[in-house]
């Protein structure tokens, strides 16, 4: 497989994945904010902030609301095309990297996945959020997981399939350990003890509530929840599973036996695997639980960067005329490309135009 | 209930005879359009845009950075060629792609034709897309158009006459696979009998094609698709090509040339290539030859075609074939290598740079239209009917001043073809662009691109500057 083909289909799949999970998260923070409201206990933006933080989109928010009006977060999030990581954005580029590749996926994967972006990007869209967010966060959700369920269904066990897998395990795990990450910061203060309505909302919003009830009952405890989305061996969303998969379809690419390691790609994940076949939620606790998240995201980042490393950037240095050659700005090289895309094919309108 | 009838205008209407007689061919057709409520025409109209939008079926607007992308606005009227007819278009554009491919290895190896006086050696030599650094290098099955897609019209008379030859990258071949695709799903009633040729295997004759100038025969061949990228407006087209024929799509980015080879960039390392099927124009190919500034080519790509280790379809240097000043000489060229009479008219062309000729362009540009040889002079070109006198003022000091850049003809109205505008029908001009294949055999696509100008008396059928297309219908007998 092409190695530019290997990197849209991984971030097709990662793109489309970030859209859901920003989509649970403002599902259940809109949820908790009707509760909370008709309380009347909060103002609504210290709802808002955690999630800001679970995303890493803190700081890009202050950018470009320094002032911001009550609302604005939720736009930042959804329909805001400055946002690289709203809903907009993400859905946008998802289909992006799915239209460069067309060729390599199924017409029912590309059926959907336009579809979406037809929805988010129209008026009808914006409504639907306006009206009834709900509907609105749902749709994205069943979307992405009908893409994901379309893709087993129609698409070939080859190559393709493992980096599409990858990019949406790999993502999967960040967001899942960035949703532990929103409590971890005021653990210590309440000495373990769990609100559990905000951790409610937390396995709500990994679809986790039943799994959690089924193996820990109703009592909340922040020892089941971490042993559920960190440690869960059955649990599709918890971060061991999520690392397993992406283990196994790294294994799966270069036929190497689990186990060992052909690659730094392999070699980080086998390692990160370890970790967290390891480990139990006390050694969590005693170590910190911020740091500890910390540490799995760094660890989560440096496997996507060693993925690219080895299966983009791959084989020989390039010899094509480099953009520090030619002395301007990877984003200006990008820009030139793009008007000589386009420059050839009005030549050829002209040619044609007769 | 919305019939298909209008009034003619003085001019070949597709549908009509001169006494507003529904032709044969279109009867079918005719009734059961008239069968239609408008409520039903109007929810199928968008049933069909809808099913464009869904498929992706866009072309990319200019000067927009976000890539806006519009559907391609499509007819539901078929147009009809009846058998007889096509027997002649497909006889004459064989007869026209295999003189310009002798014509072609005629110019890059010993020019006899130049020698015997038959075209001027001035022609050939002038002309932008010549690429003297090819004279003499062979390509494989000496085959230089392998895709070619030839515009015609219909003048007065309903005579098919050749208004010019494509023979570099032409496109829109996909949209002739949609279009029949979507009609089949939104009107299958219409289809009924009428016996319409499949264009289902056109794909599949392209890859064999490609597989056919393989430099040399190997059991697993691989064939990629060379685009622009992305952010090009024929790119749908090229991944659904690919697609359809089961090849990778690759950028200039993915290839690379070792010691003459062309190899693409996979996951597992690299992987020769063998056959090219590039949509860039030759001036973006290699920038270590040709344009040193582009950054959709690979280097050393002429290298490894010159040294014959892989093949492009089309060819370089086919440009020097579908040059306007070219085109005159093409009735010269069949009766050269092939002894023949054209099967297929053309449009009497002026050549600023015969004398006689600037004379008479100079003296009638208000009846005339002019064009500039080739396009990279980006003058565009002027409608003598419609022009100022300032423009034509223009135009008069322009061909003075590079009378090799000028042709003139005069104005040739297009046939007229029913069309839906706002709810009735109206008659609107046409071209039609049937595609051709040269591989082991010559192969036409029974069917084509039917572009139609949707502007009231426009001429022009871009898809730019406010064009549509239609399914074309070529029936078996």
């Amino acid at each position: 497989m092409l190695s530019r083909v290997a990197d849209h289909l991984y971030w097709m799949s990662r793109y489309i994945e970030r859209a859901e999970n920003v989509a649970r998260l403002m599902q259940v923070s809109v949820e908790l904010l009707l509760d909370s409201v008709a309380f009347g206990s909060k103002k609504t933006d210290e709802y808002w902030s955690p999630v800001l933080a679970a995303t890493a989109m803190e700081g890009a928010f202050r950018l470009i609301y320094p002032q911001p009006k009550p609302g604005d977060i939720s736009h930042f999030l959804t329909l805001d095309e400055r946002n690289p990581d709203s809903i907009l954005s993400c859905v946008r580029e998802a289909r992006e990297n799915a239209r460069t590749i067309r060729d390599q996926i199924t017409d029912e994967m590309w059926s959907e996945i336009n579809a979406l972006y037809l929805l988010v990007s129209s008026s009808g869209g914006a409504e639907m959020l306006e009206r009834t967010p709900q509907s609105f966060f749902e749709k994205i959700i069943h979307s992405s997981l009908l893409f994901d369920g379309i893709t087993t269904a129609t698409l070939s066990r080859s190559e393709g399939w493992n980096f599409i897998q990858l990019g949406r395990f790999l993502e999967r795990a960040d967001k899942t350990s960035r949703f532990l990450d929103i409590k971890s910061q005021s653990i210590s203060e309440t000495d373990h003890a769990v609100d559990s309505l905000q951790w409610g909302t937390i396995l709500r919003a990994c679809s986790a509530s039943a799994s959690y009830r089924r193996e820990s009952g109703s009592e909340v405890t922040l020892q089941k929840i971490l042993d559920l989305l960190l440690f869960g061996v059955e649990f599709p969303r918890s971060v061991r599973f999520c690392v397993r998969m992406v283990d196994e379809m790294l294994h799966a690419i270069t036929g190497t036996p689990t186990g060992r390691y052909s690659n730094q790609c392999e070699k980080k994940t086998g390692a990160l695997l370890a970790k967290l076949n390891f480990a139990d939620p006390e050694d969590v606790l005693s170590y910190g639980l911020h740091q500890y998240i910390d540490e799995l995201q760094i660890a989560l980042n440096e496997t996507g960067q060693a993925i690219f490393e080895t299966y983009v950037l791959l084989p020989q240095e390039s010899t094509r005329i480099s953009p520090a050659s030619l002395s301007f700005s990877p984003l200006e090289f990008e820009l030139r490309q793009q008007q000589q895309q386009q420059q050839q094919q009005q030549q050829q309108q002209q040619q044609q135009q007769g | 209930m919305p019939s298909l009838t209008y009034t003619p205008a003085d001019l070949f209407d597709e549908l009509m005879d001169s006494s507003g007689k529904i032709r044969e061919c279109y009867q079918n057709v005719a009734d059961r359009f008239s069968c239609m409520l408008p409520e039903e025409l109007e929810q199928k109209v968008k049933s069909l845009e809808l099913l464009f939008l869904k498929h992706g079926v866009t072309f990319t607007v200019y000067g927009d950075q976000q890539g806006t992308e519009r559907v391609f606005p499509f007819d539901p009227v078929p147009r009809v060629i009846p058998a007889h007819e096509w027997e002649v278009i497909e006889a004459g554009l064989i007869q026209r792609i295999t003189a310009l491919n002798l014509f072609l290895y005629d110019v890059y190896h010993e020019q006899k034709i130049l020698k015997d006086g038959v075209i001027p050696a001035e022609v050939v030599h002038s002309a932008a897309h010549f690429r003297p650094e090819f004279v003499g290098i062979r390509v494989p099955r000496d085959t230089y158009i392998h895709v070619c897609g030839t515009d015609l019209i219909r003048d007065r008379d309903g005579q098919y006459l050749v208004l010019e030859d494509n023979g570099r990258c032409p496109s829109g071949v996909s949209y002739v696979l949609e279009n029949r695709s979507a009609m089949k799903r939104v009107f299958p009633q219409l289809f009924g009998s009428a016996g319409v040729r499949s264009v289902d295997t056109y794909p599949a004759d392209l890859r064999s094609v490609l597989q056919y100038v393989a430099p040399r025969p190997k059991a697993s061949l691989v064939a990629v698709l060379l685009t622009p990228g992305v952010h090009n407006s024929a790119y749908f087209e090229h991944s659904f090509l690919a697609r359809q024929m089961g090849i990778e799509i690759v950028e200039g980015r993915d290839l690379l040339v070792l010691d003459g080879f062309v190899y693409m960039r996979t996951t597992h390392g690299l992987q020769q290539v063998d056959v090219i099927y590039r949509r860039i124009d030759d001036d973006f190919l290699d920038p270590k030859v040709f344009r040193k500034d582009s950054m959709l080519g690979v280097p050393g790509l002429v290298d490894a075609v010159r040294r014959g280790n892989v093949a492009l379809a089309n060819a370089i240097g086919t440009g020097v074939a579908d040059d306007k000043v070219t085109y005159a000489y093409v009735p010269q060229m069949i009766d050269y290598y092939l002894g023949q009479e054209p099967i297929l008219g053309q449009v009497p062309t002026y050549l600023a740079w015969r004398d006689d000729d600037k004379k008479y362009i100079l003296e009638n540009l208000p009846n005339l239209v002019v064009k500039a040889a080739n396009e990279s002079g980006g003058y565009g070109m002027l409608i003598g009917p419609k022009a100022s006198q300032a423009e034509i003022a223009d135009f008069h000091d322009r061909i003075v001043a590079n009378p090799r850049n000028y042709i003139a003809q005069p104005v040739v109205y297009f046939s007229q073809h029913p069309t839906l505008v706002d709810g009735e029908f109206e008659g609107r001009h046409v071209d039609l662009r049937p595609f051709i294949l040269c591989g082991e055999t010559t192969k036409v696509l029974p069917g084509g691109l039917t572009r139609v100008a949707l502007t009231r008396g426009s001429l022009v059928v871009n898809s730019s500057q406010g064009g549509g297309s239609k399914d074309t219908w070529v029936l078996a007998d």
